[in-house]
């Protein structure tokens, strides 16, 4: 499966889904003015990704210095098509944040509290 | 099963599909429940960092206020820097800088108020214009800062960086000698000695004379007429004889522009002279630039002609046309700096209302030859605060101050010979600011009665 990149730009993050290693990272801002249809390509990746496309072995790493509601929304969707997968594989999250950023740790926390079966890390840099 | 048994077929189907449902029913609900809980952590959350946000955008704004106003309390310091430098660099011109804003906020404000005429349409809408003003005015004599102290300063005729009456008196006490020398000679070789003594009384009386002339000359308070010119000249024949070499303890400048005339010894030299030494070339101009800045004066040929006799016969006061130049170019490095500075847009008539006070009515003044039209209200004010504050003035001393009756009669004459604004003047006494100003800077013995009626 080909990897799927994504740069960043002043609203939304840099995305890189690398099929072969099993990383999926998001890293920057996330305040698009359409958050679904900025989100789409990545979703149905991922949705064709973990239709028996993906290794064993899956690492997320997500740093988000800023969001807007909607993709908070967005975030659990897509820890909800994690959730589904996380019997067939190993994942493990990384929610990373500035240990200023309490927005962003909260909603960390959310994730934890919300997705008790899937292993999210709280890292604080 | 035993109950499949007492029930139908359809019943059975019937069942099914209602298991299903309310299995599919649960499992939407189950989701719908999630999805609210999740809206409304989402919402919380949200509306946690909206107020966090605007918390912190508050304390941000707070701050930047703070710091808006250190910059304007830096940006003003440091005016009144630039100011207090100028006023500290002469003390011909004392607290020139920082008197001339007082009485130029206070025209303007009686402008403001005034409805009349002109000023019908003038007012300090805000903070800002007022700012724009003070610092226009502040800042008015800024290009003082690069104008030669000797110039500023000149308080003879003769002064460069020191006065050289000094020089020419030796130059008279040495031929005071020779006449001595002369009559010893003349009894020496016999003549009637008192007859030599008369001669050498009269000759030495006549040199005494001569001297007092020059030095009389020299202080500037005359003016010269013709005649007197003449007599200068006619002194300046006398001749002494220089024995030693006058290119020596000279730095290489003045040795280049001395080594261009006769120098061998013994030299016959005229008691006062003008000497191509003492013309300092024009190096390095702008012409371009100048003309660019749209600055009309005209430019003298030489830097400095420090000519004895040239500065001598110079009309009145004590700086010859090339020094009166210089003074000038205060006000064009005025522009220059002025217009050089990134003024924010609400400042931007800074440089217009600062450069523009030596102008007249009438195309006369200097540097940009402007007539009334070109000049705006506040640029017309700080001419009349300048000439008014120079005026009354009692700490220069080269100067008495001038009594308020006196400063507002000369200001009358400006006015005139359209120098000044009339409106300005007449409402500079009608309001009362002349009387204000007065009691605030001038001493009690200046101030003396004013018959305003008699200008308005």
């Amino acid at each position: 499966m080909e990897n799927l990149i994504i740069e960043e730009t002043k609203y939304t993050p840099r995305i890189v889904l690398d099929a072969n290693e099993g990383i999926i990272e998001l890293k920057g801002k996330s305040y698009p003015e359409n958050t679904f249809e900025f989100y789409k390509p990545m979703m149905e990746w991922l949705e064709e990704y973990f239709d028996g496309n993906a290794p064993e072995k899956i690492v997320v790493n997500i740093e988000i210095i800023y969001f807007n509601s909607s993709s908070s929304k967005l975030f659990f969707d897509f820890f909800d098509l994690l959730d589904e997968a996380k019997d067939e594989h190993q994942i493990e999250i990384n929610w990373i944040y500035d240990e200023e950023n309490d927005s962003a740790e909260e909603a960390g926390e959310d994730f934890i509290e919300d997705f008790e079966d899937l292993t999210i890390n709280l890292v604080s840099k | 099963m035993k109950s499949s048994t007492i029930m139908s077929e359809g019943d059975s189907v019937l069942i099914h599909e209602i298991e299903e449902l309310q299995s599919s029913f649960d499992k939407t609900t189950k989701k719908l429940i999630k999805d609210i809980k999740r809206q409304n952590k989402i919402m919380t959350r949200s509306d946690k960092r909206q107020k966090r946000e605007y918390d912190e955008l508050q304390n941000r704004l707070k701050e930047v206020q703070k710091l808006q106003l250190a910059q304007k309390e830096l940006l003003d310091s440091f005016i009144k820097l630039i100011a207090g430098a100028i006023d500290a660099k002469s003390h011909y011109t004392g607290g020139h800088c920082e008197r001339v804003p007082q009485l130029s906020m206070m025209l303007a404000k009686a402008a403001h108020d005034a409805h009349d005429g002109i000023f019908e349409s003038f007012c300090i809408a805000n903070e800002d214009e007022q700012r724009e003003l003070e610092i226009a005015s502040w800042l008015h004599d800024c290009g003082k800062v690069v104008t030669p102290e000797y110039v500023v300063d000149k308080a003879t005729k003769l002064e460069t960086i020191y006065n050289r009456i000094h020089e020419i008196r030796t130059r008279f006490e040495v031929i005071h000698r020779d006449l001595t020398i002369e009559a010893l000679q003349k009894k020496l070789a016999g003549d009637d000695e008192s007859e030599v003594d008369a001669w050498l009384a009269k000759e030495h009386q006549e040199l005494v004379e001569e001297f007092k002339i020059v030095a009389r000359a020299n202080i500037g308070a005359e003016f010269m007429k013709d005649e007197d010119k003449a007599k200068i000249h006619q002194i300046a024949t006398r001749t002494w004889v220089r024995n030693f070499d006058d290119t020596l303890g000279l730095a290489h400048e003045e040795k280049k522009r001395v080594l261009a005339e006769k120098t061998t010894t013994p030299q016959v030299e005229k008691l006062l002279s003008d000497k191509q030494r003492d013309i300092i070339p024009r190096e390095h101009f702008d012409y371009e630039e100048y003309e660019r800045m749209g600055f009309k004066t005209k430019v003298p040929k030489f830097l400095y002609n420090r000519g004895e006799l040239y500065n001598i016969c110079i009309n009145a006061g004590t700086l010859s046309y090339e020094e009166r130049f210089k003074i000038q170019e205060h006000i064009h490095m005025t522009i220059r700096m002025l217009e050089r500075l990134p003024f924010p847009e609400y400042l931007k008539n800074v440089p217009l209302f600062a450069g523009a006070h030596h102008e007249t009515l009438i195309g006369t003044g200097y540097p940009r030859e402007l007539t009334k039209d070109d000049m705006p209200i506040p640029s017309r004010i700080m001419a009349v605060a300048d000439v008014f504050e120079a005026l009354t003035a009692s700490d220069r001393p080269y100067k008495e101050p001038k009594t308020l009756s006196q400063s507002i009669k000369i200001l009358s004459f400006m006015v005139e010979d359209q120098h000044l604004d009339g409106d300005i003047f007449r409402l500079f006494l009608k309001s009362g600011v002349y009387l204000e100003y007065a009691k605030a800077y001038l001493k009690p013995e200046q101030i003396d009665e004013v018959d305003i009626e008699q200008y308005l």
